[in-house]
Formats: C-alpha cells, sequence, structure tokens
C-alpha cells in the first residue's frame, strides 16, 4: 500500500499548492486595503505579512477590548471573534515578510 | 488482488492525472470589463490565485485617473497627475489588457463584444464598470453643462476644470456645490470636497463663501465634519439639508444658478455633484435593475439577474458597504478568490469584508468611518457592534495620524493595484 501512497499524495500537494493562497481566511484579504502585502515606500501603515501569529492576535484582541487604543484598528478588530483573528493571524504569519 | 504492477500502473496515472487538471484549470477563461480600483484587482488578484487562468482586462482608457485625493487636487494641494496610474503592472501581472471600450455582453453566450468587433469569450466574467451620471435626473444638468457647472465626480479633466475655475474666481465669490441623494460614489466625499475647498478659499480668497445644498438630511461623517467646519472654516461654509430646502431641482448653466423649491443661487463657481448609477454596459449586460444599480448575491457577488456575471465595485448593491474605492478593492479580492474557487468546482466560502474611508477635512486633519460586512440574509449585512467614525473628542495627534493614514493608504492601494 505504500507505494499507492506516494503518487497520491503527490498530486494532492499539486493541488493544494495551486488553490493556497485562494485558501486565505474570512477578512485576510480585505487587510491589505492598507497593511500591504507588497514593501510600500512612504507608508507609514505597518506590514503585518511574516510577522508573528502570536503577535498579530494579541494585538487584535488588545484593539478590540479597548486596552490599545488605536485610530481605526479597535472598530475594526470588533467585527471579529477569536477563532477569526487566530486564523487571520496564522495566515499573515505564514505570507512572505 | 492488485499486482506491484498495477500499482506502478496506477501511480502513473495520477501523475499523470494532475497536468491533465491543471491545463482544465488553465483553460479557464475570466474577463473583467473596467479597470478601476475594482476591475483592476479583480484581474491581478485572479492571476495572483491562480496563474493558469486567462485573464482579459477590457479598459479603454490608457491611464486611469483616482478618485481618493482628488479633493486635494482642487486645493491645489496635490497636481492631477498624482491620481494617474498606467496599466504597465497590470499587465506585468500576466492579465492581458484589451485597450477598448466594452460594447455587449450577451450573458446568453457568455462573450463581450468589445469597440474593435472582436468578441472575448468567458466562463465568468467581472464587470467593474464603475458610474455614470445620470443626465435625465436633473433639469437643465446635461453633458454641455458639466462643462460650465463640473460635477468633477469622474476624476480627470473634470477635476482639472473645477480647480481651474476656482483659481479664477474673484475674491468674496460664491462657491455652490450640490449633493445628491443616497447611493452615489464616495458618500463622505463632497463634505470632504467642502473642507478642502474652504481651506484653500481661507488661504487665497479669504471673503468667498462656500454653500452647500443637499438633497438629504444627514450625511457620512457628519458631526465630525460639521465640529471641524465650525473650528477651522467658521463662516465659510454652509450646509442647507434637504428639510431647510436644500434639494436643487434644476439648474441654468448660462447664468450659473442652483434652483430649489424656495430660492435661486447664483453661483461665482458651481459645483453641481448629480443623481448617479451604474455605467450603461451594466444596463446593457442586463445586470442593473430598476435602481440603476446591480443587484448581487454577497458571497461571490455574481449577479442575481445573470448567472456568470459578477459585478463589483460602485456598480453593485453591496448592502451595508459604501460606494468607495477601498470597498471596491475588498471586494474584488474576494470576487476573485470565489471565481477560482467556482472554477475548480468548489463552493467559496462565506466571507468577511471590511472598509476604511479617509477624509481630509484639511491636508493635517483626517477623519474616518470604517465598518465589517458579512453575508447576511442574501446581503452583505454591517457585523454589529463593529465600525462606526473617528471619536468626536481626541487628544494629541489623532487627526494628524489619520491624515497620514489615509495617504499611506492612497499610495498602499494604488501601489499593489497599479504598481
Amino acid at each position: 500500500m505504500r507505494h499507492l501512497l506516494v503518487p497520491v499524495l503527490a498530486s494532492s500537494v499539486l493541488l493544494a499548492g495551486a488553490v493556497q493562497a485562494a485558501d486565505a481566511p474570512p477578512g485576510a484579504s480585505s487587510c491589505t486595503g492598507c497593511h500591504a502585502a507588497t514593501k510600500i515606500a512612504d507608508s507609514v501603515i505597518p506590514r503585518i505579512a511574516g510577522r508573528k501569529a502570536a503577535d498579530i492576535a494579541t494585538a487584535m484582541r488588545e484593539y478590540r477590548s479597548g486596552a490599545l487604543s488605536p485610530t481605526v484598528m479597535g472598530r475594526i478588530a470588533k467585527g471579529f471573534d477569536d477563532a477569526q483573528i487566530d486564523a487571520i493571524a496564522a495566515w499573515f504569519a505564514a505570507q512572505p515578510e | 488482488m492488485a499486482t506491484r504492477r498495477t500499482f506502478l500502473k496506477l501511480g502513473a496515472a495520477a501523475t499523470l492525472a494532475a497536468p491533465a487538471i491543471a491545463s482544465a484549470q488553465g483553460a479557464g477563461r475570466v474577463v473583467v470589463v473596467g479597470g478601476g480600483f475594482a476591475g483592476a484587482t479583480a484581474a491581478r488578484t485572479l492571476k495572483k490565485l491562480e496563474p493558469r487562468l486567462n485573464v482579459t482586462l477590457v479598459e479603454p482608457n490608457r491611464v486611469f485617473t483616482a478618485c481618493p485625493f482628488s479633493n486635494s487636487v482642487l486645493a491645489a494641494i496635490r497636481e492631477i497627475s498624482q491620481q494617474q496610474f498606467g496599466y504597465d503592472g497590470v499587465v506585468g501581472a500576466g492579465v492581458t489588457l484589451a485597450q477598448t471600450a466594452a460594447t455587449a455582453v450577451d450573458a446568453a453566450a457568455k462573450t463581450v463584444t468589445l469597440a474593435d468587433g472582436n468578441k472575448l469569450p468567458y466562463d465568468r466574467l467581472v464587470m467593474a464598470p464603475g458610474i455614470d451620471i445620470r443626465w435625465d435626473a436633473l433639469p437643465g444638468y446635461d453633458e454641455a453643462a458639466a462643462e460650465k457647472m463640473p460635477h468633477a465626480w469622474k476624476a480627470g479633466a473634470q477635476t482639472v476644470l473645477l480647480r481651474q475655475q476656482l483659481q479664477a474666481m474673484e475674491d468674496g465669490g460664491l462657491v455652490v456645490m450640490s449633493a445628491p441623494a443616497n447611493p452615489f460614489r464616495c458618500p463622505p466625499g463632497p463634505y470632504e470636497r467642502a473642507s478642502l475647498i474652504a481651506y484653500w478659499l481661507k488661504l487665497w480668497k479669504p471673503k468667498s463663501k462656500l454653500l452647500i445644498l443637499d438633497s438629504k438630511d444627514a450625511f457620512s461623517k457628519q458631526r465630525l465634519f460639521q465640529n471641524a467646519w465650525a473650528q477651522l472654516y467658521p463662516g465659510i461654509i454652509e450646509w442647507v439639508s434637504l428639510s431647510q430646502g436644500g434639494k436643487v431641482t434644476s439648474v441654468d448653466p448660462s447664468t450659473l444658478t442652483l434652483v430649489t423649491d424656495f430660492a435661486r443661487h447664483k453661483a461665482a463657481v458651481a459645483n453641481v455633484i448629480p443623481p448617479q448609477k451604474a455605467s450603461a454596459i451594466a444596463v446593457q449586460a442586463g445586470v442593473a435593475d430598476r435602481t440603476g444599480w446591480c443587484p448581487v448575491e454577497p458571497v461571490a457577488f455574481e449577479s442575481t439577474l445573470q448567472p456568470g456575471i459578477h459585478v463589483v465595485g460602485d456598480a453593485a448593491i453591496m448592502g451595508g458597504m459604501p460606494k468607495s474605492a477601498f470597498a471596491a478593492n475588498a471586494q474584488a479580492k474576494v470576487c476573485a478568490a470565489a471565481i477560482v474557487e467556482l472554477l475548480a468546482g468548489r463552493k467559496p466560502q462565506e466571507p468577511i469584508l471590511i472598509n476604511t474611508c479617509y477624509s481630509l477635512v484639511a491636508p493635517d486633519y483626517g477623519i474616518s468611518i470604517a465598518g465589517v460586512y458579512r453575508p447576511d440574509k442574501g446581503v452583505l449585512a454591517d457585523i454589529p457592534g463593529a465600525g462606526g467614525v473617528s471619536p468626536l473628542e481626541v487628544v494629541g495627534g489623532f487627526r494628524g495620524q489619520e491624515a497620514l493614514y489615509a495617504s499611506s493608504w492612497f499610495k498602499t492601494i494604488t501601489t499593489e493595484v497599479y504598481g
């Protein structure tokens, strides 16, 4: 059976690779409206791609609770629950810095 | 019972099957009509998510002129050239550019007819045609009138014309703006424009005043704007609401007069922001309803009137989401990901979208409105408890920070979409 598994796994990896970027969790693609996917000169808005997932998730929770007082991020963070925040944080952490 | 030899054959078949699936996906054809923020974002995102797709962007203009920050051009804080972006970056990302107009869509045959007579077949069509001015909605306001009383609601020559008129105006002249009823492109836009014109008048034409005649009783970020006007531009801006008789019922371009049910306002410079609708190609394609805008479902933004056609950006009815460049960009990214899923035979996930709109009240004074949206009962609805406007009372450099974020956002979106 080991022989059978090899090509099956290989083809599923191929397909997974093709759709990986489309698998961004709900909300993540909107973040890049301000938090650029690529490096932008002259922007004071920090990039979050490649940051540690725990750091992103902690910041979002503190924006949501009011522990941190940002300008707009408090209003945005209130739209996301813990699971959504964790999924977005993990996805950005996996993106190229 | 299978032998090892059979396993190897199966293995070879599975290995061969993967490229076969890939080429089937590679044959996927998506046409995007309109190269503004929504269309250009959709085209680029489709190629980024699925490089094997054939993506064609249909856009007649060689240069896109962005509306966000065009009010700063009126106030001579920016030049129109800083609003303009070409399509080299879009082409470099693998998108085929058809530099011509789309003249017809055949939803049944799944083709887009171009001005040069060619027909583009598609598996999925993204329509991002933006707005048209409703030339039939305000008596006296036609295309000729717009050369005397510019709308400047599509950035470009109209923006430059309004700026020239302001600069040529004598000190003490009255600037009159008219703002339309909802819905329209960029809900806070008329009030940012009034703010920045007032900023410029205060500097260069200090005896002048600005009158806003409004077809609404309330507007986006209203208290923030009005507080800032009282603080920064006392006595310069007067806002006349619908219930105060602010609705403009006709205009006379020969005398630059705006007429309401109660008064005739003769302007030195008149900026008429007229009622709008989805661009004509949306009507031709059968995706616009009787409101003039395009209803869509809230997951992939597929038309509820024509299957296979998705509508994003200002032309679409997006529930609680305003007609903004940020929203157009966010919708296009979600739409592109959903189309990749649909073409692969999978179900798109339920999205969450964010909108953030900054307005400048002065070059170093920014305010914002934000919202978070998800599908609910067939429309994109505000997530309760999220979103809202900047605080009315702030300390320190809050307004300056939001002005910096505004320009950073513009730099980011224009670089990622057109760079």
